[in-house]
């Protein structure tokens, strides 16, 4: 059995050479009928992202390697060798688990991956089969399991969850609540937009040039305000986020002083995440202000990276352990059909020694034939007994390979027809058994 | 000679004396189921406070199933010996210092259960948790001796009183617990660190509104206690001037923080504050009036 990655990621090659490189969603059935003809590859899967493009070869495939780098150069121009990596067999498939899981990511646990993962394995249905979709699918379940066992994933690891964490921490829920957003710009529009999601009531938006506040307003459903009226509405609201490019001060101390006197003891959360900052520091000093500039919440988001970390070696045990799983499956699999050619030729031999032994014995009754009959098919099976009992048992401890490969030499044997591993029969299986 | 041995002697009779007392013990703790429920209970209370800090010391997630699961088998456990001693002395645990303050603790307990339920969070555990410990630890210091209680309804009169009294006092001092935390955790937002509490600790939010879900319910059941324990006094001529005087405190405390809370609109720091200010003053009053007046084996 081979399976064999070969590709290039964001480790390996530089954003110049992965954007040419990448196969978009429609482009992949034709990719993936391409590098399964030119490699009589049974199976092929493809993930292309935008940090990643890699392809996934399951048994018979001859001269992948050249073949991936060829393809993939052609897209690029040039020879692409250099950029890439390949990983067979055990190391392949904790390859994809650790990509499935976010290990491998550019920002480390990120859960986006998953779904591409999930989306390139449906995408890649027409060339994978037993061996490559039971790697997708337990990549899938080994990623889920890494993400709820372990905190690889938890925290935000981007300065707008940063903002969406922090305030959080303060009200709870962000559904039904009231935000105003200082700015109109793409920090601001992104902040408005990660608000939103989390279920914000009432955005305000604000900005010198009003016709931009509106049109940033109507895109996301808010509400939007004339720069010089904003000091109003300050009390109404919970949540202030300022990303304006003024060059000075907006918010000065005063300003959210009258507003929180008008709001009682209610907290008020105001995120900057302006350079140079909106949001006078001593805004900070006022009771029941929560004040975060950028550097706050990128220190959230290095203090949660950090974390994530520290859950590697877990999250790598995990994964191990897995692997191990599935090589022993993949091992039991490719022990499957020598099992069964070893049996069929048996049985040919059996059936040749007792033609001609009845052919001698022509004076026996139909119920000694019968006899004859039943004592050759028991002695064959208590001679195969053992030996496929051991050769499942080894199968199942990871020893299958070096097994079959024995057999098939001391037994001559020839891969039978429809032996391969798709054509294995769920009760053939090591686990089914 | 004489003089040389004698340590010996002495040594050598202290020891039997010694075993006799460990034998005397140990066959007192067979017996006695309620003070090994008691024992398993407390195990079990620091085991929840123990194991919901666990996040704090490792960066691992939140084992709320586990805390629930310890907390809630030290409640079983708690209620298994509060059950063996009405067996044992046929009437409710509420008069006397030492049942009163486990009835007290197993209070706490289930409180602090419902609102981890409601609340889902565990991180409160790490207040309440002990203090139903160490209530609990009390009541056994104490003695679980039953106090004199009337038999008929006045008798009925007096235990709801003492159980109702003693919910209000549990849900005050889970808001207290609340408060802590709240005012914890805004010093580390304040202060902008992201560490282990800014992790594990709930939202500001949610403990304002536990604090506010607490005060009004401690409110309430204070309020019927109090009033039950007026008529009680009034109907049958009785009363202790210390017990009034600390009662009339704590329902005064709870009422004016209810009032804060719910009239004027406290929340928030505010809230955390004043309510830890009463709580800690109604513990102080209770702690000194003990001191004035031992009241003899009695919870007031």
């Amino acid at each position: 059995m081979a399976l064999i990655v070969a590709g290039l990621s964001h480790h390996t090659a530089p954003i110049e050479v992965r954007e040419r490189v990448t196969v978009e969603p429609p482009e992949v059935p034709r990719v993936l009928a391409d590098l399964a003809a030119e490699t009589e590859a049974r199976e092929v899967a493809l993930l292309s992202t935008c940090n990643r493009t890699e392809v996934y070869r399951g048994e018979g495939a001859r001269g992948a390697v050249p073949c991936v780098w060829s393809h993939l150069g052609s897209r690029l121009g040039s020879d692409i060798a250099g950029y890439g990596y390949v990983r067979r067999d055990r190391e392949a498939v904790e390859h994809l688990y650790r990509v499935a899981s976010g290990l491998d990511s550019m920002i480390l646990g990120e859960a986006q991956i998953h779904g591409q993962v999930r989306d390139a394995w449906e995408t890649s249905r027409a060339t994978s089969h037993a061996v490559l979709n039971r790697l997708f699918q337990s990549s899938l379940d080994v990623a889920s399991r890494v993400r709820t066992s372990t905190s690889v994933s938890r925290g935000a690891a981007s300065v707008s969850s940063a903002a969406v964490q922090l305030s959080k921490k303060i009200f709870g829920s962000l559904k039904g609540r009231r935000a105003m957003v200082l700015g109109a710009g793409d920090m601001a529009e992104l902040a408005l937009q990660c608000l939103m999601s989390e279920g914000v009531r009432t955005a305000l938006v604000a900005n010198r040039t009003y016709e931009r506040a509106v049109t940033l307003a109507q895109r996301h459903g808010a509400v939007a305000l004339h720069y010089d009226v904003f000091w109003e509405h300050l009390s109404d609201v919970d949540l202030l986020l300022c990303s304006t490019t003024a060059p000075h001060v907006v918010v000065e101390r005063e300003h959210v002083k009258q507003a929180m006197q008008a709001r009682g003891d209610r907290p008020f959360c105001i995120l900057d995440i302006a350079l140079p900052r909106d949001v006078a520091p001593d805004v900070g000093t006022l009771p029941n202000v929560f004040l975060y500039d950028l550097d706050d919440l990128q220190s959230v988001v290095e203090a949660n990276l950090e974390r994530r970390k520290q859950e590697l070696p877990s999250a790598e045990k995990l994964i191990a352990g897995e692997v191990e799983i599935f090589w022993t499956w993949v091992a039991g699999l490719a022990a499957v059909p020598v099992l069964r050619t070893f049996r069929s030729q048996m049985d040919r031999v059996r059936e040749d020694e007792r033609a001609r032994a009845l052919r001698k014995l022509s004076h026996l009754t139909p119920e000694d034939r019968t006899a004859v009959e039943h004592f050759s098919r028991a002695l064959m099976n208590k001679f195969l007994h053992e030996p496929s009992v051991r050769l499942r048992a080894a199968s199942a401890n990871g020893h299958g390979l070096a097994i079959v490969d024995a057999l098939r030499y001391l037994f001559a044997l020839e891969p039978a027809d429809g032996g391969s591993p798709e054509n294995a029969s769920p009760e053939d299986t090591p686990e089914a058994r | 000679m004489h003089e040389r041995a004698f340590p010996v002697v002495v040594l050598a009779a202290w020891l039997r004396g010694a075993h006799v007392r460990i034998w005397l013990s140990l066959s007192r703790l067979r017996s006695d189921m309620m003070f090994i429920a008691h024992c398993i209970a407390i195990t079990l209370y620091i085991a929840a406070a123990g194991l919901a800090a666990v996040p704090f010391a490792r960066a691992i997630p939140a084992p709320v199933r586990g805390v629930v699961w310890l907390l809630s088998a030290g409640i079983a456990m708690h209620v298994l010996a509060l059950a063996d001693f009405v067996h044992v002395h046929g009437q409710p645990p509420l008069t006397g210092l030492g049942p009163a303050l486990s009835f007290a603790g197993a209070l706490v307990a289930i409180t602090l259960l419902v609102v981890e339920a409601l609340a889902r969070e565990v991180s409160l555990t790490l207040f309440a948790a002990p203090l139903a410990a160490l209530l609990t630890v009390f009541a056994n210091v104490a003695g679980m001796v039953a106090g004199p209680e009337p038999d008929g309804i006045r008798g009925v009169w007096l235990t709801s009183h003492i159980a109702l009294s003693f919910l209000g006092i549990a849900a005050f001092a889970t808001a207290a617990g609340a408060a802590t935390m709240y005012l914890v955790e805004r010093r580390e937002l304040k202060s902008r660190r992201f560490g282990a509490i800014f992790r594990f600790f709930p939202p500001l939010e949610t403990l304002d509104r536990v604090n506010h879900v607490a005060v009004v319910a401690g409110w309430l059941a204070l309020t019927v206690g109090t009033g039950l324990a007026a008529s009680y006094a009034l109907e049958y001529r009785t009363g202790h001037t210390l017990k009034v005087v600390w009662a009339l405190s704590a329902w005064a405390a709870v009422t004016a923080l209810t009032v804060g809370r719910v009239v004027r609109g406290w929340c928030a720091r505010r809230a955390a504050v004043i309510t830890n200010a009463l709580f800690a003053g109604v513990v102080a009053l209770y702690i000194a009036f003990r001191v004035i007046d031992p009241l003899k084996g009695r919870f007031l």
